[in-house]
């Protein structure tokens, strides 16, 4: 792997300051390094950084890279990691914390969409319907037409309702969705703006940047 | 025994055979299930704030009547626990209940159904009620969110529940490494050549142990061990043929019911083989 150096101005420690400020950040400092995370984590092989690189890249307040990486992406959520770190860090709820922000800095990918349709869905129905997410993402993703055997072979078992599962009265929802907005409201302004899609799809590598993350032992 | 029941949304689609057996069990059992009235999804792994998640199970466990909330559902369960969590953060709890018409106090406690029947029923009582040991060879596959992040109800390690469980209908737990390891389903529509490797481990690995089931506690996981396995079998040209029973469904065998009462016909791997097997 290339090496580089981290230069100061690459550095945002507002960024930093932001994440260690939220409930996971609070142990972040406190990481060694030990790779446990990645170590147990079962899809490391496919992210750009693993998540250990990705704690001390928080730590290092490398904005840019941190959200800019299909690791908070590839994540599937297990909390392997999170109930072994000796410290108490939990890399998943820092991929979770993450999300939110790499969304309001205007990246997009794959995941991003679907999280987003999603959301939708449960603002306006209440309920998540299979028929309904899956057939609005594939209007949005062509390569969905593959899926369209597995839609068939699910409806043939009364599987994928095309009536969508609805709550009688949505009306506190809208309200329970702006949650995560006044959170965010309270933040300090951070850095530049970084628009630009990530890698999180799959096959796309990083060519890792982050010179002292050092990567070599777990690739 | 009552409970406040939430059954999430998977039960009203791609998890309908998990929710027959769950109705026929459970009725048979005598446990009482009174589902929450006018109930919102958990959101999750895909709505992306944790606050609005901690948000959605607040109103669902606000919900409860001062009953404990039980709930089929891996991920649901887990966004119910890790609500509780999030709200023990006084400023958000105050912000989340200015939301909500039904006041939260933090004091529901959630349970899968999988506690209900091996904590609260117990594994004694229900001995009681097998009429058909299985005399089958199953894996115990617990998947992620059961027992993490908050590790209250079984292991985050090594659980012993779902092993017990089986083990109380007359059939053999094997040995399965991989009982906690992802089943890869969160990524099942994003990328899917992941979720497949995943999936493709699980499956050769419940192979290799001579089992002829996987017994599953999340919908989830049966809708990427089931009926993605074809999927899976193609792409990496090996035959599986697993067939994935949910845990209710394999106590609903053990009691005596009928295959179709249990939904066994709506799985995408075929399970005749295993009930002709039980059936002997």
């Amino acid at each position: 792997m290339k090496k580089e150096t981290i230069l100061p101005e690459t550095r945002d420690t507002a960024f930093r300051d932001l994440i260690l400020k939220t409930p996971v950040g609070e142990k972040i400092p406190t990481c060694m390094q030990c790779g446990i995370c990645a170590g147990s984590c079962p899809v490391s092989h496919e992210m750009d950084y693993t998540p250990r690189q990705l704690v001390r890249m928080v730590q290092l307040g490398l904005k840019h890279e941190v959200l800019n990486s299909n690791t908070i992406w590839i994540c599937t959520t297990c909390f392997s990691c999170s109930v072994r770190c000796p410290r108490g860090i939990r890399p998943t709820e820092l991929m979770e914390t993450l999300k939110p922000i790499a969304i309001a800095e205007g990246i997009k990918n794959k995941n991003s969409k679907f999280d987003n349709i999603f959301s939708d869905v449960v603002k306006k129905n209440g309920r998540a319907s299979e028929f309904l997410l899956i057939s609005k993402y594939s209007l949005s993703e062509p390569g969905m037409i593959k899926q369209a055997p597995f839609g068939l072979s699910l409806m043939s078992r009364g599987k994928l309702p095309l009536m969508p599962d609805k709550m009688e009265d949505v009306r506190e929802l809208d309200a329970i969705f702006k949650t995560g907005e006044e959170k965010q409201e309270k933040k300090p302004e951070s850095g530049t703006k970084e628009n630009a899609e990530t890698k999180a799809e799959a096959g796309e590598k990083n060519e890792g940047k982050a010179a002292d993350t050092g990567g070599e032992a777990e690739k | 025994m009552k409970y406040s029941y939430y059954p999430g949304c998977a039960q009203h689609g791609t998890a309908i055979d998990y929710r027959m057996s769950v109705e026929a069990v459970f009725r048979r059992l005598g446990i009482e299930l009174e589902e929450v009235k006018n109930w919102n999804c958990c959101g999750a792994l895909h709505v992306p704030d944790r606050n609005v998640r901690a948000a959605l199970s607040s109103r669902t466990l606000a919900s409860a009547k001062g009953l404990d909330i039980a709930t089929p559902c891996n991920l649901c369960y887990s966004n119910l626990m890790r609500a509780n969590t999030a709200l023990e953060d006084a400023t958000l709890k105050n912000m989340i209940n200015g939301k909500l018409t039904n006041k939260y106090d933090g004091n529901t406690k959630p349970k899968h159904l999988l506690e209900v029947i091996v904590k609260d029923y117990g594994l004694a009582k229900l001995a009681e009620n097998v009429k058909k040991p299985l005399k089958i060879k199953a894996v115990p596959y617990y998947g992620c969110l059961l027992t993490r992040p908050e590790n209250k109800f079984d292991s985050p390690e090594n659980p012993k529940s779902l092993d017990n469980l089986i083990f109380t209908l007359g059939a053999e737990p094997v040995k399965y490494y991989y009982k906690t390891k992802c089943c890869g389903g969160p990524v099942l529509i994003t990328n899917e050549d992941l979720a497949l490797s995943l999936a493709k481990d699980l499956l050769g690995m419940a192979k290799e142990s001579g089992a002829d089931c996987m017994v599953v506690t999340c919908p989830m996981c049966h809708l990427q061990l089931d009926a993605k396995q074809k999927a899976v079998e193609s792409k990496y040209n090996i035959k599986f043929d697993m067939p994935i029973i949910y845990f209710t469904q394999l106590i609903g065998l053990a009691m005596g019911m009928s295959p179709k009462e249990l939904g066994l016909d709506k799985h995408l791997v075929p399970t005749d083989k295993l009930v002709a097997r039980i059936g002997r």
